[in-house]
Formats: structure tokens, sequence, C-alpha cells
């Protein structure tokens, strides 16, 4: 344990080891190693002015009055006052650092690392960019984007089993999306209304269709029940109990959902970069 | 520590609800003090009390006994100013009833009330004269800002008391002109056109602890004020009572740190005052309060800590903070010898992470002070394997994780050798963990100390791809900050280009 460790040391009588003229000093690089480091020798990177990092190693120096002083002059005063005791008061407990998810719009902030990277990874991860749809696994994403964008897909089903069993590790495929929805229900159990294996009739569906093809399957969509979109979505749906809590978002993604509540006019204001990540307009808290 | 024991004695919870009683009256008493340092009158007086005091308070504690009438303290002045044999009963009673704010007023009101007193002082009679000290030192301590002025006639006495023999007199009169100088402009002007500031550096250098505290309060009375800079310090400073500011450093076994704690007040004061640093630096402050802050955090390491040992760390953090950043290490460098004072910080920024979590902080602050543009801290802290100890401290916010990460980027802005150094130590997956927190500044520093390393070795461009990094930046791009999404997206082009796929 490092305590006793440095404890040890600390505590030393040996005036050699506490030294610090005899600690070893690394060689120092000044400071631009923005052309010095870069991978490859025969690129010509020039210096780089445009970086915007600004960082440099300064030495503050804080005055009486300043705010960083505030609670140790408090402490002071409260011994003066006589009314000292060892252990600060709740108001200075600290406290653990929160997550945010840094996608713009989504404002929602996390206690832990952990359920800030489970938010991240069920609703920003994996995204397709021509609709942006999103799924909980690269799998399923890549599937998807196979099925949907993809424009050799049809004329290859129709010669050979191109539909893929969405387990991942099951490397059987099907020649059409009912025989695959067969074989995830007898063979792997899934429910019949599976939310990430419909099948599209269509591209998009204007929602009056969609709300009639409830037993049809259709792949999944974006939108979360409970998700606030930006344009109001129909929320009739099969399960009566589905609700507008707008806390569901952490509800796991596999649960049965009935069907989609996505509205075709994603706003066109948002970015995508790279592709794969979303913005949405989120009301929720934490 | 006059003050703690008598607060940890008195504070036996009778029932429950007496805790929880103190407890709010602490808070109660905090927010007040907070308001006061806001709008910067943050002013503080103490109040000696005797054994035998303490035990009949608590006797009286539920009575009010000792809350006498107008007509009864009237009664007794008039007892008083008569003479005679009676005089010390009179000075006795009337100087329990002086503990009453409203008793106070009352005697300061009555027509030749100080010039008695101030007669009783000057009296050849000690017990009289401590009677009537006891009386004044009552007064001194009234909130109300229109006794103090009242008591002037009486200093130049207790001034020149100082002198005199008796510990517990001097003692007596010291806190006594503490409370007052802290009052008022004209109070103070007065003082020191008194001489207060010679007879306090002749009180440093008496064998007792206690007149040195004492004689340390008073001083950091004065050095508070706002005009202490330009008034006091000099005064201060040419009086020759610095380099026993300094030695008194040293908390005694015995006597314990209450002596050290006021010199050390009295030496942050200074330092903050900003005008003599070379002074303060000629007279070894910075070595003597680097040694003891190893001292401390040796002793903190191994459990032996005595209640209150905050009160004195924390002003010696802050003299070598500010002496750091005011000079830089060439002045200094001979008084920072020992390389133990960095393990000291992180030791004492752990041990108080959660007890006083802005100790912690400021630990850190000198830390970053000391490893700002100096290879020879930077390569100790990585040498003494205190990284890990940092990175351990990096979920903690109230600054805490923005100070470790400026101190790991002084490492890192090094160069490439500490860079590796550091990634070798864990950086990166801290990194990926603080760049994913709500607090701007935290992201906004991360970002900097990953900018630093990933254009300095190729393993820690190769290690963050492998954390899955890059994710992490790409979430960063959507951030509503624009300098955040400039500086994330330059980082993933520049792995990008260097590292083909992501």
């Amino acid at each position: 344990m490092w305590h006793s460790e440095l404890g040890q040391f600390l505590t030393s009588s040996n005036s050699e080891e506490t030294r610090l003229e005899a600690i070893p000093v690394l060689n120092v690089q000044p400071k631009e190693f923005s052309s010095q480091r870069r991978r490859s020798d025969t690129e010509r990177r020039e210096e780089d002015p445009e970086s915007p990092f600004s960082f440099a190693p300064q030495r503050m120096r804080i005055n009486t009055d300043h705010d960083f002083f505030e609670d140790g002059d408090i402490h002071r005063h409260l011994y003066l006052q006589d009314v000292a005791t060892s252990v600060a008061v709740a108001s200075q407990v600290p406290t653990v650092s929160e997550f945010r998810c840094h996608i713009s719009g989504c404002h929602q902030l996390f206690n832990t690392l952990e359920s800030y990277e489970q938010h991240y990874s069920s609703v920003h991860r994996h995204v397709c960019s021509s609709c942006r749809r999103h799924f909980p696994s690269n799998h399923l994403l890549d599937i998807h984007i196979l099925e949907w964008h993809d424009s050799l897909f049809q004329i290859m089903a129709e010669k050979q089993n191109m539909y893929q069993c969405l387990v991942e590790g099951c490397s059987s495929k099907f020649k059409t999306n009912k025989e695959r929805k067969d074989h995830l229900i007898k063979a792997h159990r899934y429910p019949p209304d599976f939310r990430f294996d419909r099948s599209k009739k269509t591209k998009r569906l204007p929602r009056k269709v969609e709300q009639q093809q409830q037993s049809d399957v259709s792949m999944d969509v974006g939108c979360d029940a409970g998700m606030d979109c930006r344009e109001p979505v129909a929320r009739e749906s099969m399960e009566p109990s589905q609700s507008q809590n707008p806390n569901n978002l952490e509800v796991v993604m596999l649960e049965h959902k009935p069907k989609s509540n996505y509205s075709s006019k994603v706003p066109t204001t948002v970015c995508f970069g790279a592709g794969s990540v979303r913005g949405f307009r989120g009301r929720r808290k934490k | 520590m006059w003050r703690l024991k008598a607060v940890r004695h008195k504070a036996r919870p009778q029932e429950p609800n007496d805790g929880e009683e103190l407890r709010s009256a602490r808070r109660q008493r905090e927010k007040v003090l907070r308001q006061a340092r806001r709008d910067q009158q943050l002013v503080s007086k103490r109040r000696v009390q005797e054994d035998n005091d303490e035990a009949e308070e608590e006797g009286a504690m539920d009575t009010a006994g000792h809350v006498l009438s107008k007509e009864q303290v009237v009664e007794l002045f008039q007892g008083l100013q008569h003479g005679g044999a009676r005089k010390l009963d009179y000075l006795q009673t009337l100087r329990k009833a002086l503990r009453s704010p409203e008793a106070q007023l009352v005697f300061t009101k009555l027509e030749n009330s100080i010039h008695v007193m101030v007669g009783l002082l000057s009296s050849s009679d000690a017990q009289c004269q401590m009677e009537a000290a006891h009386c004044l030192h009552e007064l001194s301590h009234s909130p109300e800002p229109t006794v103090a002025p009242v008591c002037l006639p009486a200093t130049p006495y207790l001034i020149t008391y100082l002198s005199g023999q008796s510990a517990k007199f001097t003692e007596l009169c010291l806190y006594t002109l503490g409370n007052l100088c802290a009052e008022s402009v004209a109070v103070r002007d007065k003082l020191l056109a008194q001489g207060i500031v010679p007879a306090l550096a002749i009180c440093m250098q008496r064998p007792s602890f206690a007149v040195v505290e004492a004689a340390g309060f008073t001083v950091s009375q004065l050095l508070q004020t706002k005009d202490a800079p330009d008034k006091i310090v000099p005064i201060i400073m040419a009086s020759g009572i610095i380099p026993h500011l300094v030695a008194t450093l040293q908390p005694d076994p015995q006597f314990g740190m209450g002596a050290a704690i006021e010199c050390a007040w009295c030496l942050h004061y200074l330092t903050c005052s900003n005008r003599g640093d070379g002074t303060l630096v000629d007279m070894g402050t910075v070595s003597k309060c680097s040694s003891l802050l190893i001292t401390l955090g040796g002793a903190v390491a191994k459990g032996n800590t005595e209640e209150g040992i905050e009160l004195l760390i924390w002003p010696l953090l802050r003299c070598v903070g500010n002496l750091l950043a005011g000079n830089g290490l060439d002045g200094l460098g001979p008084q920072l010898g020992d390389s133990r004072l960095l393990a000291a910080l992180c030791v004492l920024a752990q041990a108080f992470l959660h007890s006083h979590p802005s100790l912690a902080k400021e630990c850190l602050w000198v830390l970053n002070n000391l490893t700002a543009d100096s290879s020879v801290f930077c390569s100790a802290v990585l040498f003494l394997n205190l990284v890990p100890v940092l990175i351990q401290l990096l979920p903690f916010s109230l600054g805490i994780n923005t100070m470790v990460l400026r101190i790991l980027a002084n490492i890192a802005h090094q160069g490439t050798e500490y860079c590796s150094q550091l990634v070798h130590r864990g950086l990166l997956p801290a990194l990926c963990a603080t760049l994913k927190m709500a607090d701007p500044d935290v992201v906004t520093l991360s970002l900097e100390v990953l900018y630093i390393a990933l254009f300095s070795t190729s393993q820690a461009a190769e290690e963050f791809m492998k954390l899955r990094g890059p994710a992490v930046l790409e979430a960063i791009q959507y951030n509503s900050l624009t300098e955040m999404r400039l500086r994330a997206s330059y980082l993933l082009d520049h792995l990008l280009s260097t590292h083909g796929h992501m």
C-alpha cells in the first residue's frame, strides 16, 4: 500500500535518498514537438500554428481574498471563535465528478462512468447514416445497412440465402425474412415481435401506414418510447402500457416494444460528421 | 491548542440533541463567516477562558445566572468607584457580568467607567490589575462596534504591560489588544502610534509558548485588515518579527501547535501582501515551511494526527505556494532540496480528500507550482512514483481534478521521455475517463494533456487507439462548446492521418 511506503520515505533519516539533486532528471524536449514527432518522415509536415491547444505550465499566485482560499479561512475563523471541529461541514463534501453525454442536445448527466457508457453505447453509437436509426450493436447495424441500404442485396437475395441470423455467432442464413424470423423464434427462442427484426416494406412509411402494419415486422427505428422528438409522434401502439415515461431511455433495448414512434422528419440541422453519431433533442434529465 | 481542548470537553453531548444543536450552531456560524468573507469583513475575536471559568459556565449554562440587570451593573460600578476593600469582589462579579453584550453596552455608557477601570488596571494591587484586565478583555470581545473605541484609554497601559513579567497577565493583555485592533481604523492607528509592533516583537521572543501564541494572534489580526499591505506590513517587516515567526513554526511536543498555527497564518498574510517576498525567502520561510510539511506529512501517513493539524497545514501550503509563484525556483532552489516535499503533498492531499477537500486542492496547487516548467520536479514526481496517487484523485471535483490535470500537463509538457513515463503509468485510461466528465474545464484540460501525449510518442497514440479513445473524441465533436469540438476534431484528424483507420 503506497501509504506506508510513502510514510516510511517521509520519515526516512537517510539524507541521501531524500535529496532532490539525487534524482535523475529526464531529458527535456523543447516545445516544438509537432514537427519532430510525426510518424512518417517522408511526409513533410509544417509546424502547426493552427493547433487549437493552448496549455502552458504556469505557477499560480493566489490572493488572500480569492475564493480558492475561502474554505481554509472559514476553518481558521471557526477555530478562533471556538467552534472548530476536525471535520468539515457537509457543504464541503467532495463530490465525484459527474459524467455528461457530450452530444449536443443530449443533456444527460450520469453519476458513474458505467451508466454514461451504457447510455452512450445504447443510444449514440451504432447509428445508420442513411436513415438515422440506431441499434444496440454493430452486428445489427451491419445487417440493417446490408438489408435496407444495399441496392445489390435484393438482387443477390434472389439467388442465395442472404438473410443472416441476428444472433451473433450463429452463421445461419435464410432466403427470406420470414424464414429468419422463424429460425429466431424456434432456435433462439426470440419473441415474435422482436423489435430489431422488422423488415421494411418501403424505405419510409408514412405514419398512417406504419400504424396499420403493426403486425408486420419492420426494422426498428431510432426514437425510443418516451423520447421527446421534435415532431410529435403518434403513440398508438400494440401495447397499451406504452408510456410517455421520459425516463425510459435506459430500459433495455431488447424489451418488447411495439411499433415505432419514429417521426420521419428528423431535424435536418442535426449534423452527423462521420455518420455514426446522432444528436437529438432530449428534455430528459438523468 | 488551548481552544480545541476546551471545545472537546465542552462538546460532551448530554443528550442527542446537544450534538445536533452544536452542529447546527456551527453551520449557522459558518454561514455568517462566509458572508462576512464575501463582504471582505472577516474578523474574529478570541476569548481567553480560565479553567475555573469553564466549570462555572457549565454549571450555569442552563440558568441565566450571570446576566445582570442594568441596575445591578450600575451598582457594581458605583461600588468600584468608592474603592475600599470590596473592590476585588466587585471586579470579579463585574467580570462575569461583562460576558453578556448587554452588560458591556451598559457599562461603557456609564460615565467615567473606563477611566475607573484603567485606574484599577494601573494600580499596584496585582489581583485588581488582573481582574481589571479580565474586564477589559471581556469588553474587547464585544460584537458592538461602539465598544472598542471606548476602550482606547486603556491601550497605552496594555501595551506597556506587555513587557511585564507575568506570562498570564501578558497573555491577557495581548488577546485584548488583538481583539481591539481588528476593530476599526481609528483604533488601529492609535495602537500603531503607541508602539504596539515593537512591543509585539519583544513578546515573540519570550520563552512562554502561550505568550508567543497570543502575540502571534495579535500580529495576525493586524495583518488581516484591508489596509495591511500598505500600512502595517512595512512596519512588521522592519520590526524584526519575521525571524521569530519562522522560528516558531515548529510545534512543541508539550505545548502543541497553538503558537505555530498563529505564526504560520501571519506568514501567510505577509506572503499574500506581496510586499516582501524577498525578505521572507531570505529568512528561510520556504525551507522551514516545506520541512514542516514533510514532518506533518509523515505524521499523517503514519496515522499520528492531532486534532486540528489542518489549521497548521493550511497556511504552510499557502506560503510555499505563493512564494513559489512569486519567485520561481531560481531563488528558491536551495530551500527546496528535499524531494520528500512532493511525497508529503500527495499524502496530505489523499488524506484530507474527504474531510477537507479544499485542503487537498491546495496541496495540489502547490504541486502545480512546483512542477510548472521544472524538469527537476517533474522528474522527481515520476521517479517517486507519485503519478498513480495523482491519478487516483482524478474522479473528484471541487477543483481537485482540474488541478491534477494541470500537474500531469506540466509533466507531459517537458517532453517525450516524460510523456512515455506518464503513459507507462496509466495516463491514457485515466484520460479516457476524464474526457467523459461533465465539467467542461476537466474535459478541456484532458484534451490538452492528450494532445501533448499523442504528439509526443507514437506509443501513446497506439495505446489510445487500443483503448477505443477515438470513439470518445468523436462524441466530443458534437459538444456544444466550439473549443472542445475544435480540439477533438484536431486530435482525430491527427490520429487518422498517422494511423490510417480507426
